[in-house]
Order: C-alpha cells, then sequence, then structure tokens
C-alpha cells in the first residue's frame, strides 16, 4: 500500500515514514508543505494521506477540501495538534476519515492507517479470506489450504493489493504506483518477479491456481472471495 | 454601591425644582394676593370713615354741638366706629365697641391699625376730618374738627386670601404632578438610546466580540464619545485576546509536535529489536528532540518573562551596548565556526542603553544567530552599533537567501517562521524574533527588518534617545 506523508516537522514525518515502513510495509511519499502535498495527492495513487494540519504554503484543512472537491476519496488520517472539537467537527465535515492528536503513539497511528485502508477497499476485518486463501493484515501471515505461506515483504504487500481486488485485472503499474514511492526506480520486471514467486508460494501449498497473469494486461486472483467478518 | 435609577433620580431632581418654583410662587401669590385684598379693604374703610365724618351734623342745641346723623346705622353690624370731636366727646360709637381707649393710644395720627376687639381680629383707619357746619351760613359755615375710626375684621379678607393661595398651590402641585408623569416618559423616551447602548454592550462576551450600538447611539453627541470609546476598548481587547488564543493555540501545537517528535523517535526504537549502533543513534535522536524541546519551553518561559516585566519602570540600567554585542558574538562563535561563517562587530564602544544587561545580550545574540541561522556557508555576519541623532541603533546584517515581501510583515509574530521546514531544519523555534521585538518594545525603542530574497537580510534595532547616554 502506499502512503502520502504531508508533515512539515520533518522529524516526525521520518518517524512516521520509518514506521509505516517498517511496520506494515508501506511505501510512503513524503511532501513538507501543503502545495507539494497537494500535487502528490492530484498525481500519484495513493491508498491513504497522513495530513497534518499546520503546513506553510498551504494548512491541511484546505488541502484537504481541495482534493475532496476534485473527488478524490482517498482515505485522509489528519494528524492534529489542536484538541478543539470545533476544529475536528469541522475537519470530518470537510472529508477526513480520522484523526489523531500529537503527540500519538505510533502503534495507534499504524493500526489507524492500516483499518482507513481496509475500509477504503471495502473490508473490515483485519483477516482478508478468499477461498482457501487467508492473509492476517495484523500478523502479516498468510496460509493457504491450512498451510503457512512464507512470503517476502514485496510478495505480501502484492499480495495484499491483489487480495483486495479478487477478479479485477491489476496492471503491472497499478502495483508499482501502490507499491514503490515515488523515488523508486520503476522497473515493470521487478513486479514480474515478485509475481512469479508469490504464485509458485501459493501455489505450492493447493493444488487450485491463485494468480493469472493476462498478457499485456496484468494480474487477477481468480479465487471465490470470502471475506471473514 | 447600590444601583440606582438614572431617570428616578432625573425625575426627583426636577421636580424637587419644580415644588421649590411652586412654593415661590404660592409665596409670591400670597403676598400679592394680600396686598391687593389689603389695599382694597383699606379704600373701603376709608371710605366708611369719609361717609361717617360726611354723617356728622349740627346738632342745634344750646351748646351749638355736633351729632351723627342715622348713617351708621346702614353699616354692617361687625364693624367698629367711634366719632370724636375736637374735644374728645364721642358723637357716636357702635355697640359692640367700648371705645378707642383700649386700642388706639395715639389718637392724633391718621392711617390703618391693627387692633385685636373682643377676641377678633380688625383693621381700622383712623381718620381727622373737618366738618363745615351750615356751609350756606355767613362766613361759610362753622368748622367742626372730627376724629373718625373705623375698623372691619379682616377674617373674610384672609378668608379671600387663602382661598386665592390655596388655588394657586393646587394648581402648582397639580402641573407638578402632569409634569412629573410627562418627564418620567419623556425622559424613559430619552434615555432608550443609553440602554440601546448598555443592551449592545451586554451582548459582547469572550465568545463573541461584536458590539453593535444603534444608529440611534451613535447619532447622539452626548453618547458618541462613550460608543466610540468602548469600540476602542474592545478593539484592543479582542485583538489582545485573539493574540493571547493565538500564542497559547501556537505554544500548543510547538510543544505537541516537539513532545510527537521524541515519543515517536523513542517508540520507533522500540517498535521492533535493533542493533547496538541503531539503539545508540536512536538515542541520540532522542536527545536532540529532547534538547529542541527544553529550547522551546525555555524560549517561551523567556517572553513570557520579558512581557511581564515591572520593575524596568523604577530601576535604570546602564549597560554598554557594544559589550553586549562583544559578548553575544563569543557565546555564538562555535556556532558559525561550525557553518564555517564570520561574525564582524564594529561600532560606538561609549554607548550605553537604559536595559538590563542580561536582556540586551539576549537580544544581540538571537539577532546574530538568526542572522547565521539563514545565511550561507562561508559568508560573513555583521553587527554594528551606531549612533544617531534622535537614536542609537544596532544593526545587524547577513547575506543569506533573503526573506520574501509577504512573509517580512509576520517575521517577528511568535511562532511565524518564513519557511517552517527550513526553520525547523536549522533548529529555530519561531520565537527567536519575538523576543527581540518584546525586549526592544520593553526599551521604548522599535524594531525593523528589511530584506531582499537572494540579497540577505538586516535587522535594525533603534533605541530612542531618551533610553541611552553617550559618555
Amino acid at each position: 500500500m502506499r502512503v502520502l506523508l504531508i508533515e512539515d516537522e520533518r522529524r516526525l514525518a521520518e518517524n512516521v515514514a520509518t514506521a509505516l515502513r517498517d511496520g506494515p510495509g508501506f511505501a510512503v511519499d513524503y511532501a513538507e508543505d501543503g502545495l507539494i502535498g497537494l500535487d502528490l495527492a492530484g498525481n500519484q495513487c495513493y491508498d491513504l494521506i497522513v495530513l497534518d494540519l499546520m503546513l506553510p504554503k498551504l494548512d491541511g484543512l484546505s488541502l484537504l477540501k481541495k482534493i475532496r472537491t476534485k473527488g478524490d476519496r482517498t482515505s485522509v488520517l489528519i494528524l492534529t495538534a489542536k484538541g478543539e472539537a470545533t476544529s475536528i467537527v469541522e475537519l470530518l465535515n470537510a472529508g477526513a476519515d480520522d484523526y489523531l492528536s500529537k503527540p500519538f503513539d505510533l502503534g495507534e497511528l499504524i493500526a489507524r492507517a492500516k483499518a482507513l485502508i481496509r475500509r477504503g477497499k471495502g473490508v473490515a476485518s483485519p483477516v482478508l479470506r478468499l477461498a482457501d486463501l487467508e492473509l492476517n493484515t495484523v500478523e502479516q501471515t498468510v496460509y493457504r489450504s491450512g498451510k503457512a505461506v512464507e512470503l517476502s515483504p514485496m510478495e505480501y504487500r502484492i499480495l495484499e493489493y491483489l487480495i483486495h481486488r479478487p477478479r479485477v485485472i491489476v496492471s503491472k503499474r497499478e502495483l508499482l504506483e501502490h507499491l514503490y514511492d515515488y523515488n523508486w526506480e520503476h522497473h515493470s520486471n521487478v513486479i514480474e518477479a515478485h509475481v512469479s514467486n508469490l504464485r509458485r508460494k501459493l501455489d505450492a501449498a493447493s493444488q487450485q491456481p491463485s494468480i493469472e497473469t493476462l498478457r499485456g494486461r496484468g494480474y487477477r486472483m481468480v479465487m471465490d472471495r470470502q471475506e471473514s467478518q | 454601591m447600590r444601583p440606582y435609577s438614572l431617570t428616578r433620580r432625573l425625575v426627583i431632581a426636577v421636580l424637587l425644582v419644580e415644588l421649590l418654583s411652586a412654593m415661590a410662587i404660592t409665596g409670591l401669590a400670597l403676598a400679592y394676593e394680600r396686598h391687593t385684598q389689603f389695599h382694597a379693604f383699606d379704600i373701603m374703610l376709608r371710605g366708611r370713615a369719609y361717609s361717617l365724618l360726611g354723617a356728622v351734623q349740627d346738632a342745634e342745641d344750646a351748646g351749638d354741638n355736633v351729632m351723627l346723623d342715622g348713617t351708621e346705622r346702614s353699616l354692617p353690624s361687625r364693624d367698629i366706629y367711634e366719632v370724636t370731636d375736637a374735644n374728645g366727646r364721642v358723637l357716636g360709637r357702635s355697640s359692640n365697641w367700648r371705645g378707642s381707649g383700649d386700642v388706639a393710644p395715639n389718637m392724633n395720627d391718621d392711617g390703618i391699625f391693627r387692633a385685636k376687639i373682643n377676641g377678633r381680629h380688625y383693621r381700622a383707619i383712623r381718620v381727622h376730618g373737618v366738618r363745615i357746619v351750615d356751609p350756606g351760613d355767613k362766613g361759610g359755615g362753622i368748622p367742626r374738627h372730627v376724629t373718625v375710626i373705623y375698623g372691619s375684621e379682616t377674617e373674610h379678607v384672609w378668608d379671600v386670601i387663602t382661598d386665592a393661595v390655596e388655588f394657586y398651590a393646587m394648581a402648582s402641585l397639580l402641573l407638578l404632578a402632569i409634569s412629573g408623569v410627562l418627564m418620567f416618559w419623556l425622559l424613559n423616551r430619552g434615555l432608550e438610546p443609553l440602554r440601546q447602548l448598555a443592551a449592545a454592550a451586554a451582548t459582547v462576551s469572550v465568545d463573541s466580540w461584536e458590539f453593535a450600538p444603534s444608529e440611534q447611539a451613535r447619532g447622539i453627541k452626548e453618547l458618541a464619545p462613550l460608543t466610540g470609546a468602548l469600540e476602542t476598548v474592545l478593539h484592543g481587547l479582542k485583538r489582545s485576546f485573539q493574540q493571547q488564543h493565538q500564542f497559547v493555540s501556537d505554544a500548543a501545537h510547538e510543544l505537541k509536535t516537539a513532545v510527537a517528535v521524541a515519543k515517536s523517535s523513542v517508540q520507533l526504537l522500540t517498535m521492533r529489536h535493533r542493533t547496538a549502533m541503531e539503539y545508540e543513534a536512536g538515542l541520540e535522536r532522542c536527545q536532540a528532540d529532547c534538547e529542541r524541546m527544553e529550547e522551546i519551553v525555555a524560549k517561551m518561559l523567556t517572553l513570557a518573562r520579558v512581557e511581564s516585566q515591572e520593575e524596568s519602570k523604577s530601576v535604570s540600567h546602564a549597560t554598554k551596548l557594544l559589550d553586549c554585542v562583544y559578548a553575544a558574538g563569543e557565546q555564538l562563535a562555535t556556532v558559525a565556526q561550525e557553518k564555517g561563517m564570520h561574525i564582524s562587530i564594529d561600532g560606538d564602544d561609549a554607548v550605553v542603553v537604559d536595559v538590563a544587561a542580561e536582556q540586551l545580550q539576549l537580544l544581540c545574540s538571537n539577532l546574530i544567530l538568526n542572522a547565521l541561522q539563514h545565511s550561507t556557508e562561508g559568508s560573513e555576519v555583521r553587527a554594528v552599533v551606531q549612533t544617531r541623532r534622535h537614536s542609537v541603533d544596532i544593526r545587524v546584517e547577513d547575506d543569506g537567501s533573503g526573506i520574501e515581501p509577504e512573509m517580512l510583515p509576520h517575521v517577528f509574530d511568535r511562532f511565524y517562521r518564513s519557511d517552517p521546514s527550513r526553520s525547523r531544519k536549522t533548529g529555530g523555534t519561531g520565537l527567536g524574533l519575538a523576543i527581540c521585538k518584546a525586549i526592544t518594545i520593553r526599551a521604548h525603542g522599535n524594531i525593523d527588518i528589511v530584506s531582499e530574497l537572494g540579497r540577505g537580510t538586516t535587522v535594525t534595532v533603534h533605541f530612542p534617545v531618551s533610553t541611552f547616554i553617550v559618555t
């Protein structure tokens, strides 16, 4: 999953970005002012925007209103150092999905970020199931037909992204956009290699195929989805 | 003090004045009525006395005496009279009176006098007249000197006077009552704008600073200064309150952010197992975060202390300005060295400023540090003390990147950063220039900033001539 972090306090941004990368393994893009943040939000694909309120050049609330006016439905988690009830109401009314007051707990931030991404994709439970495949987003473990499947972090991320979109063809570009931050040099064959490994590991545990490759178009999960509630 | 009604007070005051006026008018009416009535009464007395004089007739007796004819019978029965001739012989006297001996010892004087006869108050006239008996005779008749005393009761005159005065008094009281009611109504109406103003002022609260006096209140000459003064005071209070609110909000933001940074640094270390080197680096970050927090708190406290200090009014300081600049330069020498920069200091070392040494040094070091933080490596920061005609200035110049023109008016605001990310990177708290401004204002001076993008920035503090002495 790819997260846009807009925060002017560089030290805090570094810590949050490290926590999001190390914990759930998100790709994190960082913007240190509102204008850069708005630009990135408009031109890149994000699963979540973590937005500070007091920002130089364009404040967080205005940025939020602007992206919502443009029809951007990306989940937005606000980081605020203010505790006033009015501003929280204002934030939620302006289209924020959740907020965290500074100083916050990094564990809580990660949990909220994951929950927001799940909900953004129409899933409530942290355990995702698709036929005999089970993916626990909290423990980051994968089981197929009851057998544990050991995946590399990138394989896990690809699977997590795909499992959210069963029966939908996901292009390599889309995977690249959601799994790597903008500093990454895009090489589509990296995705191919990861998907190939992922398919091999998943299929080793079951007789049924898991990921279908559609030449020139992308990938698709071929199992029926069963979401655990 | 107990609240009282202005309307009631004014009504009572005016009614009191009216009552006094009414009493004065009644008194004057009494005097006038008394004078008029008694003047008429006296004419009547005189007329009746002369009619008695005319009633003196020749008695045609052997002694050639005179007598009174029957005229006296037509006189009011309660009146008194006595007619005597030149020898004191009583020619006639009313039956209800024993004679003039009791009341009029000095019989030779003409005129009006008062007497109390038979327990009743009389007003009487004494007339000395000459009655010519037989005027048709040879020689023009015989002159007879006669004295007439005629008196009449004054009770009915006083009744008339009392009636008239009562009428005036009642009319005055009635007018007083009518004018009281009318005045109360008019005053109530007249004071309505004042009430409206009070109502408008009552709507002002900590949450709502909107003060909207009615147009009527604005248009009234007596109320306009009050309305203006209220507006000015409220405007000032609102600004001050908003500034305080902004400061608290900004301070909370800064502190919460600083705590968030420190907390996240610690949490990051505990999220997974790390190597000893990673822990070491993490702890160094934590220390740096805590130092930054410490710096923010220290600067906030400094700002609060500078703004609340009262002692400078009574205590006078004589601090050498250039000494403070040198001390600040020395203090910041290592910072300058780290950045490969040079601090040059120049100026008049005789200038003494009336600011506490500690504050003056803080001002100088903040100005120099600010210049160092925003200058490029290898450049120079220049601090110059100058004596001018009306002020003594300290000027700090740098050749840094400069500040955008739209940011310039805000650089002395608390927590304002022209470029937050850069300022935080350089360790700025956004309070340095706010502290400089607070110190300058306390010394009755002023501070200004000139900056050109890409060319550098110059901050100048002007201390007024009254606060320094050139030795």
